[in-house]
């Protein structure tokens, strides 16, 4: 009796999505092209059950490269539409398109000049009326008796979501590399089973300078290419020094003219080095046990692969991905 | 040609009124003074609760004509059973039902009801309904109720099969159905009428209602006994309107009443219309509890459902 009930509900929740398949129209291709033409953000907002929908349709339209927040209806009308600009799409959620709260603010957001998605099954409620885009996302029955708990429309609202967050992702050709850079593992222990050789810099990103370069030019090649540090390599790209932050701080204090030296004569010359096969999880402890930010990868024979800093493989201002 | 858009919500499937064999205007005032404020459309005359098998289609438009009468210009739609046994009766029926209305028609609209499988297979079904359209001058609600199709029959189907109903949403005359049957088979029709968004689905079934409603609303006998509470669970499952009110207690009210309708649903089982006659007598909202064809009823029964409707604050 149970597992039929269950089964029931289920079969209900399944058609109710399946009916979504030829409710979808060109409403749905406008909507994808008002909001990949818009130059700020999508605001979600919805109250409840609906609420809870659109903060779920929000962080999937973060995962997958459209910029994107939560607009709580009641906070908004208490100051938090400040949080809107013209630039942004708003994609209000309401099964019945009754909701006071989100009828108080569609006027005012419309009044902005921002454009109103939205997802109801109330094609001829207010909130309809209030919006420039209406996606039809009525169901033929819902699984909880009584009307106590909204069921398939809330799950319908949430699948015609993801079918939004997934025709803009393949939109605007995000890559799997791109979800990396904005779902950076989902959680620190994934990025951290990544290998160096994805998170490294190489080729011309690699700051480097040879023995004999003069210190300006070292610190030009520091400041260009913002790793805090240069190599130090000879002719055949063999790894001989690196000039840090530190090194640098350390030769003023001895109160050397470090304009009149070569990078040779202050540079440490046993960088830590590891393989583009180590784990994040490894550099960043052999980082900490040597109090350092950078590491270098080197081939068997000592050749620059690429330079890694701390703050790469944290995720820090922005996760780097190789190649890019 | 009237506006084919059937209405959302609670249609009460009422009970009819009689008074030695006829329909009793009096008893009829009354139960729509009782039911009006509380539904989105009446039924009349339905087949089963309203005993429209057993009238001839003369007394079902003297039943129209004093709804109409009866409900002073208040705008809630009608339905009216309109089948016969035959093609040709349910012709004549329509025709009938039509010239006797003149230009008397409900404020609120007038839809015909037909339970097409009665007498007609599935084979031509939508070519009959192409052609019926051509008579017809008000919208039609289609009917299946398996109940309603009586053995022995030479038709081999007691439901529209999904593929011609498929065929019959496409005929715009027809604007919606009264269904009852399995919710596999609900699931079928509901796939075969998604491409017509004004079309309708009730749902038949009190029971099925009140455990996964159907966004289109429920055709309810019991209403005519909990008009009130029937309201609330219609308007509650379905968001009939704008406000929804969210008072502390509201989520409780709405449990206590959808457990006091199943409740009643059980209760009256099997003879719904001459158990709540018999209420509806007792509490004066009716004449008498007359059925054109007499039902036995266990008093056990009537004094449960009275039991309960006391212990939930409905008149007794």
């Amino acid at each position: 009796m149970l597992i039929e009930q269950a089964k029931e509900v289920l079969q209900i929740e399944a058609q109710s999505i399946l009916g979504l398949t030829e409710q979808i129209g060109p409403t749905f291709a406008e909507a994808v092209s008002v909001i990949l033409r818009a130059r700020g953000r999508v605001i979600l907002t919805g109250m409840g059950k609906s609420g809870l929908v659109a903060r779920k349709i929000s962080a999937t339209l973060n995962s997958t490269g459209t910029k994107s927040f939560f607009l709580h209806p009641a906070e908004a009308i208490h100051g938090d539409l400040g949080m809107a600009t013209p630039d942004d799409v708003v994609l209000a959620i309401s099964n019945s398109g009754h909701t006071v709260e989100i009828n108080k603010i569609l006027p005012i957001l419309k009044q902005m000049k921002v454009k109103i998605i939205s997802f109801t099954g109330g094609l001829d409620s207010p909130m309809a009326h209030h919006s420039d885009l209406v996606i039809d996302v009525s169901v033929e029955r819902e699984a909880c008796p009584l009307g106590l708990a909204p069921t398939a429309s809330t799950t319908a609202a949430l699948a015609m979501g993801d079918a939004l967050a997934v025709v803009l992702l393949k939109s605007r050709h995000f890559s799997k590399k791109d979800f990396r850079r904005f779902h950076p593992g989902g959680s620190l222990g994934e990025r951290l089973s990544f290998k160096v050789r994805d998170i490294m810099v190489t080729d011309d990103h690699v700051p480097k300078v040879y023995p004999d370069t003069g210190i300006r030019p070292a610190l030009i090649e520091i400041n260009g290419k913002k790793m805090g540090a240069t190599l130090v390599v000879d002719r055949d790209q063999k790894l001989v020094g690196i000039i840090s932050d530190g090194d640098l701080r350390r030769a003023l204090t001895r109160g050397d003219d470090i304009y009149r030296k070569n990078v040779e004569d202050i540079m440490s010359s046993t960088p830590k080095t590891i393989d583009e096969e180590t784990t994040s999880a490894e550099a960043i402890a052999l980082m900490e046990l040597n109090a350092i930010t950078h590491l270098i990868i080197v081939d068997a024979h000592q050749k620059v692969k690429g330079m890694v800093h701390l703050h790469d493989l944290l995720g820090r201002e922005g996760f780097k991905i190789n190649g890019e | 040609m009237e506006n084919n858009s059937a209405p959302r919500g609670l249609i009460v499937d009422l009970i009819t009124p009689l008074k030695n064999g006829a329909i009793d205007g009096t008893g009829l005032e009354r139960l729509l003074a009782r039911v009006l404020p509380h539904a989105q459309a009446l039924l009349l005359a339905g087949p089963r609760h309203g005993e429209g098998e057993r009238m001839e289609m003369a007394m079902r438009n003297e039943f129209l004509k004093k709804a109409i009468d009866a409900a002073a210009g208040r705008p809630v739609p009608l339905f009216v059973w309109i089948s016969g046994n035959t093609e040709a009766q349910t012709r004549q029926n329509i025709l009938a039902l039509q010239e006797g209305l003149g230009g008397n028609r409900p404020a609120g609209g007038l839809f015909c009801v037909d339970t097409p499988l009665v007498y007609h297979s599935n084979r031509g079904l939508p070519d009959y309904y192409r052609e019926l359209q051509t008579i017809l001058t008000v919208p039609l609600v289609l009917h299946n109720e398996p109940d309603c199709v009586h053995t022995p029959r030479t038709f081999k189907r007691r439901n529209i099969r999904t593929a011609v109903l498929k065929e019959l949403v496409r005929i715009e005359r027809i604007a919606g159905l009264i269904f009852s049957g399995s919710l596999e088979r609900a699931h079928h029709y509901q796939r075969a009428c998604r491409g017509r968004k004004d079309f309708r689905i009730y749902d038949g079934d009190e029971k099925r209602f009140l455990e996964h409603p159907s966004m289109g609303g429920v055709v309810s006998v019991g209403a005519n006994l909990a008009p009130g509470a029937w309201e609330r669970i219609t308007q509650s499952s379905i968001q009939l309107h704008a406000h929804r009110e969210n008072y502390p207690d509201r989520l409780q009210q709405i449990w206590e009443s959808g457990d006091y309708l199943k409740n009643m649903v059980t209760l009256y089982g099997q003879s719904p219309a001459a158990m709540i006659k018999i209420i509806l007598s007792d509490m004066g909202a009716i004449g008498t509890p007359e059925m054109l064809k007499p039902v036995e009823i266990e008093h056990d029964d009537i004094n449960a459902l009275k039991t309960l409707m006391h212990d939930f604050g409905d008149h007794f």
